[in-house]
């Protein structure tokens, strides 16, 4: 057991690499995930989806399924009707009369094996009138689009922080306004317009949304399930089916991934349904790796068009930004995407006069959800190639063009909050990037015939990033440090530790501030509702931040207590009492300890008096500050905190084939402070690859009848550690967050955020190919190039 | 669920195959078990024929290497015997799909699923492999460039059994090159394999871009240096052969693109007798 020195250095743990906790079981395949659970008399559940994007639903005969031997519930929209959302309350459990999108939930079976499930589920009998597909977001908001939720306006919502379009498809929008357009854009001496456009992204966690519930007698329902958000789905479960919250037991085990797509409220009510059906046995389902991709939500689409008006000496004076999400079917966490885009909708930028309109809206497509970055990473794609493009054609580096428009302390931002010393530092990550990869240093003319001889071309770019937690005002972390008898201490918290290392941080910063061995500090691996201390979600790089205050509010709770018994056991006033190393003294004492064992449980004078009782320190933490946006102007408190960033790379296209390799690449992230190295390098690195994912291969394609063509791994390419570019940079910026523990901040989505922009960037430098969408795929960079090559021969014959 | 049949003799196998109902011979699996899971096949057997003495090893004779059903991808990959002009085996072996599932999927498995894009075919085109087959009747050779006749279709009678491919011994030199989407697995958008013989022949195989693998084997014998003077000729030949579609892993223009500009590469090499470019 390594020792804690208080005076030996600054910090002991934070900021330390540190291990994380989660190895062993992990990788002895011993950690008990929710597909794990095994329960006595558990069925098992299938389910039967549309086959159609956009269909009324005839008729449903389910008389075969039910008669088969082992099914013992068949359950349809007619069960489940009710409405489950935690944004905008507009998709049932069940399809009703309507499906919406190829992929969605018809009717669901539970049997005794999967087996049967799987055969009742071919012996259901649907009947469909297929009905005109809407596949394309500029289609959708037309005046006389069709509308695929008639009833928009009677769907239940957070009031005043969504806004709703009844009559049309837009299911939120949300504007911001600034400055003077008209005035704006007169000033400027120089306008571009440009539309850029992404399709839908999967999340591809490793383990699908396993489900596991029981609805047992007296409406106690307990639900197993691979979440984010333990509490979230107790309270969204308890709204939608009027059951007490004390009565929803949700546990949530070892969780294989989640990249957002696991926040919320998924596949529980389903479950619950059909074990309700089934006479209260517990149903488990776990979603194949088909419906995964098929029938749970993805990150969603966007078409976003961006004005820009700039002055002749580089100044950003006017911006009006329109973004269209394709939220697909449904929009319940969309319209938050949709929000919180609208408040980063410029980018981290000092820019006077500004309309944004970000508008959520319904298509016949997969349905989206919340994905790492909670749509900054699709924003960040226009805008931060709407910056190359603005520099191009100002004749202006695109360093200096940003440089000269960031964010700096004194100015606001687009929803109207002061930039101050301590908010985070762009300008020093986007410096700091170029210099990692030499993004600044030109090629020679020898390079240049090199390339020029070798078919690849070789080219850099950076860009920025930047995203505050996108949650609602009121979200709230707490957190209990129990001592045990030994003196050591148990943490219990709620957040979820899915991959990304909370477990470990949270330890890091209870040991620091009990200036105790990290050895003695324990953390509960999973989360069980009515014994955990409640937590809003695992979302929104929130859990440090948040989650980490609470921890620490907690510790000094149990400090409190801790001087308080420990003085009475030394016969000391409390603020005489001092601890280190799991021990208490006497300040001016230091040679004689009281192990925090001996006042764990309560202090035993010699005759066998006890005073005091079992230590617990509470904590807890809100997003203190955040306040609703105006509905009109946007303005308005919307970030707990801005985490900063910037890449940089340097690439090779090979003009035959449209290759692209990465050969350098570099993140810097201003994390306010670090809190464990590894983890973070982990995050950056983790969160580059995944992005690099979306700028290369990922991509979900549908036919002209909205049907997803690119359903499973075979044509949905996730990249492998062999996509990785040659060499990875990271590295971060410390400007210490005024109200984040040690000064951090989060830093688990923005990684991913702007490496598109920065490859599209880099590729336009090399080639003079300009892409407004993704992927960029080698053979759609091929196909570009030949349209380049083209154009080039026409003018020049034209010329001739 | 299909029944699961484990012979170890060939008279066992065929005694186990039952009248009117379909059995599927089960190899490495990878191909079959996805087809099993998506409901594409539902046979009443399947019979698994890792165990048949008849379909293991790697060996060598005088004049042929020969390479057993069992044998999975990644033996091939770490066998000595495969040497000389069949290392091409080895380097389209290492594209095929990733370790995990190499350590599974057989050469000969992935030539009888019949896929178009099948990473195997084109390099055991070029080189000539002609397969052995058992039947309860007997069985017969092969030439495998008369075995694909469709999308996943070929010449082999319900029941018969695929027990070994056999390619005769070259020095030659083959070089495959694939095109995918991702470094790691993926199916090819284009393949195409190249063979120059000792004797001066030379064969191209084009995978992906037609209903079956093609074989090009009309070249005749070259020298390097007629090799460099008909590489138009080779080139506007394989590009007219293939008759790629479009579809979301690539467009119909970038196939053809990429048949041109691999065949290019290999002859290149051959003729100059240089590392293919990459």
């Amino acid at each position: 057991m390594s020792e804690y020195h208080a005076d030996s250095q600054e910090f002991r743990y934070i900021g330390k690499p540190v291990k994380r906790n989660d190895g062993p079981e992990k990788v002895t395949g011993t950690a008990v995930y929710a597909g794990d659970i095994v329960l006595s008399g558990m069925l098992h559940a299938r389910l039967l989806t549309s086959p159609y994007a956009h269909a009324r639903i005839l008729s449903i005969d389910t008389l075969a399924a039910e008669a088969l031997p082992g099914v013992r519930a068949v359950i349809t929209g007619e069960h489940g009707s009710v409405k489950v959302g935690i944004y905008m309350q507009d998709k049932s459990v069940i399809a009703t009369d309507t499906v919406r999108y190829q992929g969605e939930i018809v009717a669901a079976v539970a049997a005794d094996t999967v087996e049967i499930a799987r055969e009742a589920v071919s012996l259901i009998k649907v009947e469909y009138e297929p009905l005109e597909v809407l596949n394309d977001v500029r289609e959708a908001v037309k005046p006389d689009a069709l509308l695929l939720h008639p009833h928009l306006g009677t769907y239940a919502h957070s009031v005043g922080v969504f806004f709703p379009e009844p009559g049309s498809n837009i299911a939120n929008h949300t504007r911001i306004r600034r400055g003077n357009m008209e005035e704006g854009f007169k000033q400027a001496d120089l306008i571009l317009e440009n539309t850029f456009e992404q399709n839908q992204v999967l999340h591809v966690p490793l383990e699908t949304h396993v489900t596991l519930v029981q609805w047992g007698v007296d409406d106690q329902i307990k639900i197993w399930s691979s979440g984010q958000s333990p509490f979230s789905v107790r309270d969204l479960f308890s709204i939608a089916f009027e059951i007490p919250r004390a009565n929803i037991e949700v546990n949530i085990p070892f969780v294989g991934g989640g990249f957002g797509g696991k926040a919320g409220i998924h596949l529980e009510p389903l479950v619950a349904l059909l074990s309700k059906a089934a006479g209260g046995r517990p149903v488990k389902l776990t979603p194949t790796r088909e419906e995964e991709c098929q029938t749970l939500p993805c990150r969603q689409g966007q078409v976003a068009r961006i004005k820009t008006g700039c002055t002749k000496d580089g100044r950003i004076v006017a911006e009006q930004v329109e973004i269209l999400w394709d939220a697909g079917a449904y929009a319940d966490y969309g319209v938050n995407i949709g929000r919180a885009s609208a408040t980063s909708a410029c980018g981290p930028y000092h820019i006077p006069n500004i309309c944004v309109d970000a508008k959520t809206v319904y298509t016949n497509h997969l349905y989206g959800t919340a994905y790492r970055g909670f749509g900054h990473p699709e924003v960040f794609f226009a805008v931060e190639r709407q910056r190359d493009l603005m520099a191009k054609e100002l004749g202006m580096d695109p360093t200096e063009f940003r440089l000269k428009n960031l964010l700096y302390p004194g100015d606001e931002t687009i929803t109207g909050e002061l930039i101050t010393e301590n908010t985070g530092s762009p300008d020093t990550c986007l410096k700091r990037a170029i210099e990692l990869v030499g993004a600044d240093v030109a090629y020679t003319e020898a390079e240049k015939a090199q390339m020029a001889a070798s078919g690849k071309l070789r080219g850099k770019a950076a860009a920025v990033l930047q995203k505050a937690p996108a949650m609602p005002t009121w979200s709230a972390s707490s957190a209990l440090v129990q001592m045990n008898e030994d003196g050591s201490v148990r943490i219990s918290v709620s957040g979820v530790d899915y991959g990304q290392g909370t477990y470990t941080i949270l330890r890091q910063i209870a040991a620091e501030r009990l200036k105790m061995p990290i050895e003695d500090v324990y953390i509960n691996k999973s989360v069980i509702t009515p014994l955990s201390p409640y937590d809003w979600q695992t979302v929104a790089s929130r859990m440090t931040s948040i989650c980490g205050m609470a921890v620490m509010e907690a510790c000094d709770d149990l400090i409190k207590q801790i001087r308080e018994i420990g003085g009475v056991a030394l016969r000391a006033s409390h603020h005489e009492v001092e601890f280190d190393n799991g021990e208490v003294y006497v300040r001016q004492n230091p040679h004689y300890r009281i192990a925090f064992g001996k006042i764990a449980m309560g202090y035993v004078y010699e005759n066998g008096n006890a005073i005091g009782g079992p230590l617990i320190g509470r904590g807890k933490a809100i997003a203190q500050g955040l306040s609703n946006l105006d509905e009109h102007t946007g303005q308005g408190k919307a970030a707990l905190d801005w985490t900063y960033g910037a890449h940089a790379v340097e690439i090779e296209v090979e003009l035959a084939t449209g290759d692209i390799e990465v050969l350098q690449m570099a993140t810097v992230i201003d994390a306010g402070r670090v809190m464990n190295e590894q983890l973070l390098h982990g995050q950056i690195v983790g969160g580059a690859l995944q992005g690099l994912g979306c700028t290369f291969s990922e991509v979900l394609l549908h036919d002209d009848q909205g049907r997803l063509l690119t359903r499973n791994f075979t044509d949905y390419k996730i990249p492998t550690f062999k996509d990785m570019p040659r060499t990875v940079y990271t590295d971060v910026v410390e400007t210490p967050q005024l109200d984040g523990p040690y000064g951090a901040r989060g830093a688990g989505e923005h990684p991913l955020i702007s490496v598109t922009a920065t490859v599209a960037n880099a590729l336009a430098n090399a080639t003079g190919v300009e892409f407004h969408d993704l992927p960029l795929s080698a053979w759609r960079v091929w196909t570009k190039l030949q349209e380049q090559k083209q154009q080039e021969q026409q003018q020049q014959e034209s010329q001739e | 669920m299909p029944a699961y049949l484990h012979p170890t003799t060939l008279a066992e196998a065929f005694e186990g195959l039952s009248q009117g109902e379909e059995t599927r011979y089960l190899a490495g699996g990878t191909d079959l078990i996805v087809l099993l899971r998506e409901g594409v096949i539902a046979p009443a057997a399947l019979m698994d024929v890792k165990a048949l003495p008849e379909l293991q090893g790697i060996t060598t004779t005088e004049d042929a290497l020969e390479i057993g059903a069992a044998v999975s991808c990644g033996q091939l990959i770490a066998s000595e015997h495969v040497g000389y002009g069949c290392t091409l085996l080895k380097q389209a072996a290492s594209t095929l799909a990733n370790p995990l599932l190499r350590n599974r999927a057989t050469l000969i498995g992935n030539l009888c699923n019949a896929s178009p894009g099948a990473d195997m075919a084109p390099a055991s085109l070029v080189l000539r492999g002609v397969l052995t087959t058992a039947t309860p009747g007997g069985g017969r050779t092969i030439e495998l460039k008369d075995f694909f006749t469709g999308v996943k279709r070929h010449v082999l009678e319900p029941n018969e059994l695929v027990t070994k491919i056999s390619f005769p011994l070259t020095k030659g030199r083959g070089i495959y090159l694939k095109k995918r989407r991702i470094h790691g697995h993926d199916l090819a958008q284009v393949g195409v394999a190249g063979f120059h013989d000792t004797d001066g022949s030379f064969r191209l195989a084009l995978g992906a871009v037609a209903t079956t693998p093609l074989l090009l084997d009309d070249f005749g014998t070259l020298s390097t240096t007629e090799l460099a003077n008909r590489r138009e000729e080779i080139v506007s030949e394989a590009v007219g052969a293939a008759r790629p579609i479009s579809d979301v892993r690539a467009s119909r223009e970038y196939r053809l693109a990429m048949v041109r500009l691999f065949t290019e590469r290999i002859v290149d090499a051959f003729a100059n007798e240089t590392e293919v470019q990459r």
